[in-house]
């Protein structure tokens, strides 16, 4: 019979350091995974996968033996990611990514999007998915983790504002902001059918 | 009434908008707000969950290396290190760690009759599982760098030898590392075990093919990569040892 995950955390918490590696190979391939969806970046996702496991360790008192580890190690995955992407926001300097009418990625550039994008530049979705990378790259590292979370992950609006930190409402917002800013990014390259059509006066 | 917003459609998308039956009822009989839907919809519709690379070759290992030495000790009650398993592990491990010992002073250069010896068997079997590590990776790279495009047999019969050597204190190593609970070495040692065996009593004379095969083994394994990280983890501890233990000579 296969050890519980709470099993081996007493077992760490009474002493047997050595026990935390089979933790450590339970999970860090989905730890990996995630921390993948919300770097973009192989080697940002392997670092973030030691800070979560040297953070889980450092906390371990912390856990309640009857939760499940996975989800705890999760939370704290996200944050470490959070944390991780705040920190290279704020080292990256502020002309990194530069407006261009011919972007060029390799020099950061990136295109804005007009109110009236032309046929020639509704691309396909594999233009979509380059585009993708780099809108992202535009969002806060909050709306990054709460789109990540809600649209790739299909986490609640409660399990985000848990993570975050945020009431419902405020992880709501989030996940919006973060959509209105890859809308203003990908619509010019996405396929969405008929033009829009003016509205006045919204909500309900 | 008015339009939806766009906050109000993004998160109608997620079924996480507030008053939903509002927005459905306004959603069937307004034509404008239909279609800003329909947009929102095709364009998250196209935003795939982005593909994640395969980690790495051994991630879970190479994760716990790297972790290892970072982790802290957590400290024990008076009640839980007397109840800890590992320390009736230990107990049992040091018989055997004296068999190792006696072991390692066979595989190892004596030193001259002149010199006091005062000898941790810790210190002496992490000395010699280092060298032990060392020898074997020597004789692995030899194999590794053999023309693989050779079309005549080679003459392994010195290989089969070293490996049969390294065979013998290869088992002691790897009981005494499991013993001390350090499943890295042990776990290394064993992968090192086997492919040593396969060489050992292999044929004296090996085709191309036979040599192509005992190196895939030792690549697929990363057999070499894995004795120089735990190489140098042993290196690290046997200097720590010898720091702590100042002037005291093997």
């Amino acid at each position: 019979m296969e050890v519980t995950d709470a099993a081996v955390v007493a077992q760490v918490l009474a002493g047997d350091r050595e026990a935390f590696r089979l933790l450590v190979e339970r999970h860090s391939r989905s730890i990996f995974r995630v921390a993948y969806r919300m770097t973009g970046d192989q080697h940002d996702a392997e670092e973030i996968v030691q800070e979560t496991f040297l953070r889980a360790y450092r906390s371990l008192e912390r856990f309640e033996l009857r939760s499940n580890f996975g989800t705890w190690l999760y939370r704290i995955a996200v944050n470490r990611t959070l944390d991780f992407l705040s920190a290279r926001k704020s080292q990256m300097h502020t002309n990194r990514f530069q407006i261009a009418d011919n972007p060029d990625p390799e020099e950061g550039q990136v295109q804005l999007a007009t109110s009236s994008p032309g046929p020639d530049r509704l691309l396909l979705s594999a233009e979509l998915k380059k585009r993708l990378a780099q809108a992202l790259a535009l969002l806060t590292p909050a709306e990054r983790v709460a789109f990540t979370m809600r649209h790739m992950e299909g986490q609640s609006i409660e399990e985000i504002g848990r993570v975050l930190n945020l009431k419902a409402s405020a992880a709501k917002n989030s996940v919006f902001r973060a959509v209105q800013k890859l809308r203003q990014q990908l619509e010019p390259f996405a396929s969405l059918g008929p033009q829009r059509v003016p509205r006045s006066g919204a909500g309900v | 009434m008015n339009h939806l917003n766009e906050e109000q459609i993004v998160l109608h998308y997620y079924g996480d908008a507030e008053k939903e039956e509002e927005i459905r009822a306004h959603l069937a009989q307004c034509q404008a707000c239909q279609a800003e839907f329909e947009r929102v919809r095709l364009l998250l519709g196209q935003i795939e969950p982005i593909d994640v690379p395969e980690p790495p070759t051994f991630f879970e290992e190479k994760t716990w290396l790297h972790l290892r030495d970072r982790l802290p000790e957590k400290r024990l009650g008076f009640r839980q290190w007397l109840m800890s398993p590992k320390r009736w592990a230990l107990a049992a491990g040091a018989v055997l760690l004296l068999a190792a010992a006696f072991a390692a002073g066979r595989f190892w250069p004596r030193p001259s009759q002149n010199t006091r010896l005062v000898a941790d068997p810790q210190r002496v079997v992490l000395v010699a599982v280092g060298d032990h590590l060392e020898r074997s990776q020597m004789l692995l790279v030899e194999i590794m760098n053999a023309d693989p495009n050779s079309r005549e047999t080679l003459d392994f019969t010195g290989e089969q030898q070293q490996a049969r050597d390294l065979l013998d204190a290869n088992h002691l190593y790897r009981l005494s590392a499991q013993h001390v609970d350090d499943p890295q070495v042990a776990r290394v040692l064993d992968d090192l075990g086997r492919v040593l065996a396969e060489i050992a009593n292999g044929p004296t004379e090996l085709s191309p093919g036979d040599l192509k095969e005992i190196r895939a083994r030792i690549q697929s394994q990363e057999l070499l990569f894995k004795i120089r990280v735990v190489g140098s983890e042993v290196d690290s501890k046997v200097h720590r040892q010898q720091a702590a233990a100042g002037n005291t000579r093997i």
